[in-house]
């Protein structure tokens, strides 16, 4: 017997809509929601292949306590006891900024409000963080500085109503493909498609017009549009009057920008730069869209600033069909940033610095709370290198394999007292626990996701977890209570949420009953919003008037040179997602990349005498690694690419964490390789985690 | 064949789903429509609307993932299906067509053969045409074909029912049926054809078919529907007729189970050799033999009809926009 369970995709932030097939205990297959508003009755391949990430005979279902190196499986009591204790130990040891929590984007807002509620509440500690740090942070930060609010704009109906669709780092038929297939509808109907990106993608060989700017000239490009724009008169003057604060100070900052320079530095020709700057001034809706192609970079805040400066400029905001569009890479990682997991901010964006907030949140608690400021991720993993950090507990995420520069997050991790996980498979982070905690997957719980474009949706239990995993939150409570916190024992999901919209203004007229009937609302969702929010900044901005803020290129950190000749990127694959951890468990996903690739342009490979396939030894100045050489004009000659999915050739080894100064995101989109060939027929070595890569090759 | 007159559809399922489990497609409240169990004390009235489930009635008989062995202890272990006896109730024209052109594909299968001799079909003529269906010009629809269900359901001012089968009629013993009129063919053809006709002129999509066996379709046109397909496997998923499937080997305690997953042609994996070779090597190519398989004569040939039944789920489900419907029209030169 077959039953169908109406739930939510756990990949990507689009957030389609799928009803889990059940037979039995199990998942065997996913069905399309034909009336769901996003997706539509559509899937991509990730989407399709659900069954194979969830599947139970490769979950944790024992908790695993580690001792002489090798993990054995213990009794929930037994390793809640030991948690307890050992965080106990490093609170008394290092007081509470020597502890801390990273939650995960993938996991329901449930989760994630208890996991910043453990933090602040039992661990007394602001240090709660998340990977939106390596995604969209500078979209939070530079939308916050520009308009005062850093999620979607609108929403993703409204690239139907778009008569020109602008792609600005974002591979979004492989990354958000259901977002990607809207896009190729809205052109086939009619509108016009414009994609920059270093990289030839899928969209930008379908659209009408690709400018393929040499990596990390976003700002360059960015600029060079505005001068034409602001020379040529096509800005939006009752738009700036209007709902701008100082257009003047930009106006004069691209009015001294040569076109020329721009024209060199980007590699994008003059008439280009006009059809584009013409064709998106011009546009009656213009949807903007950008991805990590903004954000990972140094100036990731400065990128996401000069994108907003566009729109902005020629009023391509606060409109159907238009907006400002930050497409996020986890199926809530906008989720985990709403419910407050991150260092500055309550549930809702209530900054813990306001004494209001904290205490409203002290009363509500009924506990006392921090003051002193927190630590974002990578500030804790400083912060253990430097031995002031000592304990951590990781929910769902591999930092290890994710994170820029790898042997350093593995060599912090490993100068903890203690580290604890809590995941559903044997990730590599998971690897260098003390202690793993089995984690009940998405389609094992009841809960909400909030997709990218800020729109909370229910997912429903359709199988009980297997073994004896449990809910991220039925574990911090029972945590919590053995710290001597009984506020986290809530009976269900929905009390966890009630409570959360309870504290949270912009969620204040939601319910689990509405979001039912409503396929999900868009926040704010609140009494002047009762059904929502599709359209963010109609009639005025959370700044009230939007700030124009003048910015400049800012070359990468490091850029090809003699030694390390190839500037590097890295991308995602269409049918991968993260680590890997859920889409590599499908036998026909593992089947069409199976291997990390290094993608390369022909010429390149001619140049250095390369076939398809061959075996190459990639390196940086942090690390190396082996792969095979996949030649394609995907990539320009003399960059470079490679997807992150892949442990046994992980590109993380290679990035830079020169870092973006108000976010801290690191610069994952641009450093400076070397590449030599390995012997025709020898296989690249596969890296195995616990050993340095200098040291091995 | 006998028609009979059918006072009410309720009736007829409630008595059907007292003997065995019995499903019928509805929709979930969060904008799916799936087949659902329906019990027999279910007064909610049968609604069947004009849309086709988004998925297919295929998995019943041949389901995404399902066990095929074991390995234990050094020895291998066959594992049978055991399925109970259930109805699917109000199967469309398309998809009965669909599982005819499976039996042939699937007559040596026992395990597929063990879910159809559990299955009693309840077929339904279409009163209209769903959106994008184009089953009459593919000749498996909108009325459905002779002996393709046990029972078959026929629209009109009153329901009237078909028994076409022993399974049939034994499943029905026991109701008080009184017999149709004797001109109850003439208002089924006159509902057949309205129905067609909503679907539009066919000759756009034969033309397609036309050029594709005539070899008049050039290589640019593949090419550019090509990177329009994101290989997402949406089409060989909620296709009725697809019937491509993978090993994938899960560990057990001590060994392990082999089972039989869908695999989708368009994954550029699927034609991969271990040399290497791929025999479909770019995207167009894959597209191109996907549109083979449903719409070549030597299918037609080998399994009577082409591998296409007019369903329309391809054009819902594909994010690239390139289903049967559009691929036919674009492959006529329309």
């Amino acid at each position: 017997m077959i039953e169908v369970v109406p739930s939510i995709c756990s990949y990507c932030g689009v957030g389609c809509g799928l009803g889990l097939r059940v037979q039995g205990d199990r998942i065997i297959g996913v069905e399309p929601q034909s009336g769901h508003p996003v997706s539509q009755g559509q899937l991509c391949a990730k989407g399709w292949s659900t069954s194979f990430a969830v599947d139970p005979a490769q979950r944790l279902v024992h908790p695993l306590i580690k001792e002489r190196g090798a993990f054995r499986e213990a009794g929930w009591d037994e390793t809640l006891d030991l948690v307890a204790e050992k965080f106990r130990e490093a609170l008394a040891d290092g007081g509470p900024t020597a502890v801390g929590v990273i939650s995960c984007a993938r996991a329901t807002n449930e989760d994630n409000y208890a996991a910043q509620k453990f933090a602040r509440a039992v661990l007394k500690t602001h240090n709660i963080d998340h990977c939106a740090r390596i995604c969209h942070s500078p979209s939070v930060a530079g939308l916050a500085r520009t308009l005062g609010s850093g999620a979607m704009t609108n929403g993703i109906v409204d690239i139907d109503l778009a008569d020109l669709i602008l792609v600005i780092g974002a591979d979004v038929t492989e990354n958000h493909a259901m977002i990607g297939a809207r896009i190729l509808r809205a052109q086939d109907r009619g509108a016009k498609l414009i994609v920059v990106d270093p990289r030839k993608t899928r969209l930008a060989r379908l659209a009408d017009w690709h400018l393929q700017l040499r990596l990390g000239t976003n700002i360059a490009l960015i600029n060079g549009l505005l001068h034409i724009i602001f020379a040529q008169g096509w800005e939006a003057r009752d738009f700036l009057d209007r709902r701008c604060a100082d257009a003047d100070a930009l106006r004069r900052h691209v009015a001294g920008i040569a076109l020329d320079e721009v024209v060199a530095l980007t590699g994008v020709p003059e008439d280009q730069l006009r059809a584009v700057a013409h064709a998106y001034s011009h546009a009656k809706a213009a949807f903007l869209a950008y991805g990590m192609g903004i954000t990972q970079f140094q100036s990731g805040t400065n990128n996401v600033i000069a994108v907003s400066n566009l729109a902005l400029s020629c009023g391509q905001i606060g409109r159907p069909g238009t907006g400002i569009n930050p497409l996020r890479g986890q199926n809530n990682v906008q989720g985990a940033c709403d419910m407050g997991c991150l260092p500055n901010v309550f549930p809702g964006y209530q900054d813990v610095a306001d004494p209001a907030h904290a205490a409203k949140f002290t009363q509500a608690w009924n506990t006392s709370l921090p003051t002193a400021p927190g630590l974002t991720s990578l500030g804790m993993t400083k912060a253990a290198l430097a031995g002031d950090f000592r304990a951590l507990m990781i929910l769902g995420e591999d930092p290890v394999l994710t994170d820029p520069d790898q042997n350093h997050v593995a060599r912090s991790l490993a100068a903890l007292d203690f580290l604890v996980v809590v995941e559903t498979a044997m990730t590599e982070t998971a690897k260098l626990a003390d202690v793993v905690l089995p984690a009940a997957a998405f389609a094992e719980k009841d809960g909400s996701f909030t997709n990218c474009e800020r729109r909370v949706q229910r997912v429903r239990r359709a199988v009980p977890p297997p073994g004896e995993a449990r809910t991220d939150w039925q574990i911090l409570g029972a945590l919590a209570q053995r710290l001597g916190q009984p506020g986290l024992r809530w009976p269900d999901a929905e009390a966890i949420f009630d409570e959360m919209v309870g504290l949270s203004p912009m969620f204040s007229a939601m319910s689990y009953a509405k979001l039912d009937r409503h396929h999900g609302l868009q926040w704010p969702c609140d009494g002047e919003h009762p059904e929502g929010s599709p359209l963010l900044h109609a009639e005025r901005f959370p700044l009230g008037k939007a700030r124009l803020l003048p910015v400049s290129q800012v070359a990468p950190a490091e850029v090809p040179d003699a030694d390390y000749p190839f500037a590097f990127t890295t991308h995602r694959l269409h049918f991968h997602y993260g680590c890997g951890s859920m889409t590599r468990r499908s036998p026909l996903l593992e089947r069409e990349t199976p291997t990390g690739l290094l993608f390369m342009h022909p010429d390149d490979g001619r140049g250095m005498g390369l076939r398809e396939g061959q075996g190459v030894r990639v390196s940086s100045r942090r690390g190396v690694l082996e792969t095979r050489v996949h030649l394609t004009d995907d990539v320009p000659a003399g960059t470079v690419a490679m997807p992150y999915h892949f442990k046994e050739a992980p590109c993380n080894r290679l990035t830079n964490d020169a870092q973006d100064p108000s976010t801290k995101m690191p610069e994952l989109k641009a450093c400076a390789v070397a590449v030599t060939a390995l012997p025709p027929g020898q296989a690249p070595r596969r890296l195995e985690f616990d050993e340095p890569a200098h040291e091995r090759l | 064949m006998n028609a009979y007159e059918l006072n009410s559809v309720e009736a007829l399922r409630a008595h059907l789903a007292a003997d065995r489990r019995l499903y019928e497609p509805r929709p979930d409240g969060q904008g799916g429509l799936h087949w659902q169990t329906v019990a027999a004390d279910d007064a909610q009235a049968f609604e069947p609307g004009l849309e086709p489930p988004p998925f297919s009635a295929k998995a019943f008989f041949f389901p995404e993932r399902e066990a095929m062995f074991r390995f234990e202890r050094g020895r291998f272990v066959a594992v049978e299906p055991e399925p109970e006896a259930f109805t699917l109730f109000g199967l469309r024209a398309c998809d009965l067509t669909a599982i005819a052109y499976q039996d042939r594909f699937f007559a040596r299968d026992g395990h597929y053969q063990a879910r159809r001799e559990a299955a009693l079909l309840v077929g339904m003529d279409c009163a209209a045409s769903c959106t994008g269906g184009f089953c009459a010009a593919l000749g498996s629809g909108p009325a459905v074909g002779d002996g393709l269900a046990d029972l078959v359901l026929i629209p009109g001012a009153s329901w009237r029912l078909l028994v076409n089968t022993a399974a049939g009629r034994a499943a029905v013993s026991g109701l008080d049926l009184k017999p149709a009129p004797r001109d109850w063919t003439r208002a089924r053809e006159q509902t057949r054809q309205q129905a067609a006709a909503e679907q539009g002129d066919a000759a756009p999509l034969l033309a397609g078919i036309a050029a594709l066996n005539a070899g008049r379709v050039p290589p640019q046109t593949w090419e550019a529907l090509g990177p329009r397909c994101l290989g997402c496997s949406g089409c060989t998923s909620v296709c009725p007729t697809c019937s491509c499937f993978a090993p994938l080997d899960l560990p057990t305690d001590g060994g392990l189970r082999r089972e039989r997953v869908w695999d989708s042609c368009l994954y550029e994996g699927f034609q991969k050799e271990a040399s290497g070779h791929n025999g479909s090597p770019s995207p167009g190519d894959r597209v191109r033999r996907y549109w083979f398989h449903k719409f070549g004569d030597g299918f037609k040939r080998e399994f009577g009809r082409y591998g296409c039944v007019g369903c329309g789920r391809c054009d819902r489900v594909c994010p690239g926009g390139i289903g049967a419907r559009v691929v036919l029209k674009r492959l006529g030169g329309a």
